[in-house]
């Protein structure tokens, strides 16, 4: 079940604020806004429902099927992992169990299928209005409508919500999880990143962003007058960061992931977090896909499968000889220490340098560091970044200078452009395309990808403070 | 040990009892078109000790191999199978020794057997039943095997009746637990042969010289025979015979194609060809009998290969390639790990395949046109999918998937439908006559490979070219890879030194303090 990764467009620049007196009124008012987001949603729908009545080229992504099929099973009081590749935490199954419903009524029927994609949609419209009241803390309504606008009347965002993709849900949970930190609503904070890291892992990077952020001058603590007029000890610094507020949502979030996942895991027992949590363990991500670290990953796989057949061939062998002809143990490659640069930028770094400048843009920044050094990165991923851009785009040097935007765009859809055409080449015409072509093609994604990142990061450090 | 030889020739083939001599020596006479089959039944106390430890610690085991060759058959002898090496083995509660030593055992026998345990290699069937299969071109090992096992002399006569098996179309071995006695059974394809059977003093010899018959009493469900039947040593002349019976193989007079659709990429399309959308010769007569009866094809895929049962699911992609669904996957099938990190065998389907046009068909039918007509050619597709193989030089590798055995199955429109009377050519546990109820009788088309210019030899397999890394190309990835992760981890941390040094890493409420610098800066 591969899935062929689809071409995806950045927003263009020039979908943002150039006000002319139409385009102002249609963004003077919310309901226009968001009364197209759902009808482009609505479209999209009801156009992916004929498509799947008419073609047997599906609109709906297999994800869809994965889930709905799990909530059949929960429906009939079995595990959602008897389904073969569901990697998601129960809820999400439990959360489609309309779509587990049959009525015999066909188009009620249709409706409650969908019933899933709907949640996803209005999800995104969700996560546009949290986008707005984050923007209108720094800039008029008209103004944040328009930016929200970017993620609210994406199509691309319209499209993989509609098809049945659950990055949608995420794009709320991170929206929501930044709405209460910047509303100082620490505890309701801890449960969403809580929540949100149950869900699917990468928000944990978002932790020490927001605690590095909370500080005593941010979260005023209710024992104001302990301030000390002399320079502080060590010690007393660190105490000083250990604030109530830090340790509230420490203790809210730990304690709303612990109790997410051992209910989970009373209910569904080791399949759970077989499935939830080892299986990026123990994936070996062979396959190809935008990571610079695929060609290797496959490379390194392939070695260790014949290391490990070898060594069974010897031990098939009395077991003294094994213990004198050990097969060459693989040696230490880059896919083992992959996960340090990418942990050091978007978990320690970027936090540190960015996140008390402009935590949402440093939120970007960590999310864009996280998928473009993650060991596999699929398209989708990159949802995880773009519900965030409309909070950095207003400070940055993109929408500035139009040629460095320009310039960055066409750079990252080439790029793209170029990976996806190998891929095609060895999926559909079955070249072998891995090397150079894939291989190059993926390193040359991956720098572009640097190089804007580092630009973000210039403009994070360099701009105006947020007003958050 | 006993041996029976029968020669099968088609309808209205038959040989006079005069035609054919019967002397001390053996049995001889004319040249026949004729398939042959030879069975020899070995009494369990006459089998080499491994083989007795094998047949007593696992007495349901099924080893059925069958040449890459394409071959024609004639009713009864018709049973299909892909081509390849096949087992069906459901091992004796407690013998855990046997299953261990299975594979090796089979290696020892068959030579080039790819399997470890079965816990490791095989795939699990109903009621405690495994499968296994895997390619195996030649049975030159196992002709090796039973020429010392069985003759004195490296060059005698008994040398050169085995070394025969390198010709045969199918090798069957099956123990039978009632009798306990082994049978091994070859069956060379229909083909001009010489009719020359030479007795053996300890061996008790029948031979059978027979063809397909259509009496007048034969009722639509049965298989008529008639010929000569001679016990070598015993009989001075051969002895007429004529029976019938109920079988549940049977010829649909048709034949098929496999070939992958190009390009294949990542997802090769397996196309079937089918000369014929009808079940069988007798079906324009009697449409009640053929509404049960649907085409299905039997796939066995090496673990480089495999359908996935949900992609098989949806009614209008089904639709689209004229199948009508999965009838049998085997069960669990890994959808994502690559060849090289697996050990069992590979995945069993059964997939309903849905003839275009039913209706279309059944007027035009009649009208009573001619035979040729009627019959359509029509073709189905199954999507599967390829898994990563391990890199090799050239950035190519090859395997090759057999040809799918394919039949129309009819299935008794009534419960309780009594099985089949055993009858002298029966063949059951071919792995999918157990997925159909009893009664069902399997109409059996015959794979028959296009031609293709000269040279093109026609085999039942059909080979995959798979892109996989090229090694002779990866010398650079390690350090090719480490060094742009390495330049774009620099860029970025370098970035996020200067606005360190440039700006610290204090936050907004000290935006005063922070312009005043900016200011003093400029």
């Amino acid at each position: 079940m591969t899935k062929p990764a689809e071409p995806v467009g950045m927003p263009s620049p020039s979908a943002t604020p150039t006000s002319t007196s139409l385009l102002g009124s249609f963004f003077s008012r919310p309901t226009p806004v968001y009364l197209s987001a759902a009808f482009l949603r609505l479209i999209f729908l009801l156009y992916g429902l004929w498509q799947d009545a008419n073609s047997p080229v599906k609109y709906t992504d297999i994800d869809y099927l994965v889930f709905t099929d799990a909530s059949r099973f929960v429906a009939r009081g079995q595990s959602p992992y008897e389904r073969e590749t569901y990697r998601y935490t129960p809820i999400l199954a439990w959360l489609l169990l309309p779509t587990a419903q049959t009525t015999g009524n066909r188009l009620i029927d249709a409706v409650l299928f969908s019933s899933g994609k709907v949640i996803f949609a209005a999800a995104d419209l969700v996560a546009g209005w949290l986008l707005e009241r984050v923007l209108t803390r720094s800039m008029n309504g008209a103004s944040a409508r328009k930016y929200a606008a970017i993620w609210l009347l994406n199509p691309m965002v319209a499209t993989i919500s509609t098809r049945g993709s659950s990055e949608g849900l995420l794009g709320v949970l991170v929206m929501a999880l930044l709405s209460a930190v910047v509303a100082r609503r620490i505890t309701l904070a801890g449960l969403l990143l809580g929540f949100s890291v149950h869900f699917k892992i990468y928000p944990f990077i978002y932790a020490p962003a927001i605690v590095w952020w909370m500080d005593a001058d941010r979260i005023k603590t209710t024992a104001p007058g302990s301030k000390p007029s002399e320079e502080p000890s060590l010690f007393k610094k660190l105490l000083a960061f250990v604030t109530p507020a830090r340790l509230q949502l420490a203790i809210t979030s730990l304690a709303a992931f612990l109790v997410l996942n051992l209910s989970m895991y009373t209910i569904y027992g080791f399949p759970f977090l077989q499935h939830t949590y080892l299986h990026h363990v123990t994936r070996i991500d062979h396959r190809h896909n935008f990571s610079p670290y695929n060609t290797q990953l496959y490379l390194a796989s392939a070695a260790t499968a014949a290391a490990a057949a070898a060594a069974a061939a010897d031990s098939s062998q009395p077991p003294f000889s094994s213990a004198i002809s050990l097969p060459p143990s693989p040696s230490l490659g880059i896919e083992s220490i992959a996960f340090l640069p990418q942990l050091a930028l978007s978990f320690v770094l970027i936090p540190l340098a960015l996140a008390k400048r402009d935590l949402p843009s440093a939120m970007l920044a960590q999310t864009f560091a996280f998928v473009t050094f993650n060991k596999v990165c699929t398209s989708q991923y990159f949802l995880w970044y773009m519900v965030l851009l409309p909070l950095y785009l207003p400070r940055s040097s993109f929408l500035r200078d139009k040629r460095l935007g320009v310039a960055a765009l066409a750079l990252w859809i080439v790029a793209q452009g170029a990976w996806l055409q190998q891929g095609y080449e060895l999926e559909f015409l079955g070249r072998s395309a891995f090397l150079p072509g894939l291989w190059l093609a993926s390193l040359g994604f991956f720098l572009v990808n640097c190089w804007i990142l580092g630009i973000v990061i210039s403009d994070v450090g360099r701009g105006p403070k947020a007003v958050v | 040990m006993r041996e029976r030889i029968t020669y099968v020739q088609k309808l209205g083939d038959s040989l006079e009892p005069s035609a054919v001599t019967v002397d001390s020596g053996g049995i001889s006479g004319p040249e026949v078109h004729a398939v042959r089959e030879d069975r020899l039944t070995i009494a369990l106390h006459e089998l080499p000790p491994e083989l007795q430890t094998l047949f007593t610690g696992a007495p349901d085991l099924y080893i059925r191999w069958v040449s890459t060759a394409a071959y024609e058959v004639v009713s009864p002898l018709l049973a299909r199978l892909p081509p390849g090496f096949h087992l069906f083995f459901r091992p004796r509660e407690g013998s855990n020794a046997v299953s261990e030593g299975l594979c090796s055992t089979l290696a020892d026998i068959f030579g080039n057997i790819s399997c470890s345990t079965p816990a490791d290699s095989f795939t699990n069937l109903d009621s405690g039943r495994f499968q296994y299969f895997q390619e195996l071109d030649s049975i030159s090992h196992f002709i090796q095997y039973a020429r010392s096992q069985l003759c004195r002399q490296a060059n005698g006569p008994c040398s050169a009746r085995i070394e025969a098996l390198s010709t045969a179309s199918s090798l069957d071995i099956s123990y039978d637990t009632i009798q306990n006695v082994l049978r091994v059974t070859a069956l060379w394809p229909y083909q001009r042969q010489q009719l020359r059977v030479a007795s053996h003093p300890q061996l008790r010899t029948e031979v059978g010289i027979l063809s397909t018959d259509k009496p007048k009493t034969l009722e639509a469900h049965e298989v008529g025979i008639s010929g000569l039947l001679t016990v070598l040593g015993q009989d001075s002349k051969p002895s007429p015979t004529m029976f019938s019976f109920a079988s549940r193989h049977r010829d649909a007079e048709s034949s098929f194609s496999a070939q992958f659709l190009a390009p294949t990429g990542l997802h090769p399309t397996l196309q079937l060809r089918l000369t014929s959308n009808k079940p069988h010769p007798l079906s324009e007569d009697n449409d009640e009998d053929t509404a049960a009866c649907h085409p299905y094809a039997y796939l066995t895929l090496p673990r480089a290969i495999f359908a996935d049962k949900y992609q098989l699911s949806d009614p209008l992609f089904l639709a689209s390639k004229n199948l009508t669904g999965l009838r049998y996957i085997t069960q669990p099938v890994d959808l994502e790990a690559p060849e090289y990190a697996m050990t069992q065998w590979g995945s069993t389907v059964l997939v309903q395949l849905s003839p275009p046009n039913p209706t279309a068909l059944s007027s035009r039918q009649s009208k009573g046109e001619n035979e040729e007509n009627r019959k359509e050619e029509w073709t189905a597709e199954l999507p599967l999918h390829l898994r990563y193989l391990a890199p090799a030089r050239g950035g190519y590798a090859v395997f090759s998937v057999p040809y799918p055995a394919v039949f129309w199955a009819c299935e008794p429109t009534q419960e309780g439908v009594a099985a089949f009377p055993p009858n002298p050519f029966e063949k059951a546990h071919l792995g999918y006559d157990a997925l159909f109820g009893e009664g069902t009788v399997f109409w059996h088309v015959e794979p028959r490979p296009p031609v293709e210019g000269v040279g093109s030899g026609s085999l039942l397999v059909n080979e995959v070219r798979v892109p996989v890394l090229d090694v002779e190309k990866a010398r650079w990835v390690n350090a090719g890879t480490a060094a742009a992760v390495a330049a774009g981890f620099a860029w970025v941390l370098w970035k996020l030194v200067r606005v360190y040094l440039s700006y610290g890493y204090k936050g907004g409420v000290e935006e005063e303090g922070d312009r005043a610098r900016e200011k003093k800066r400029q």
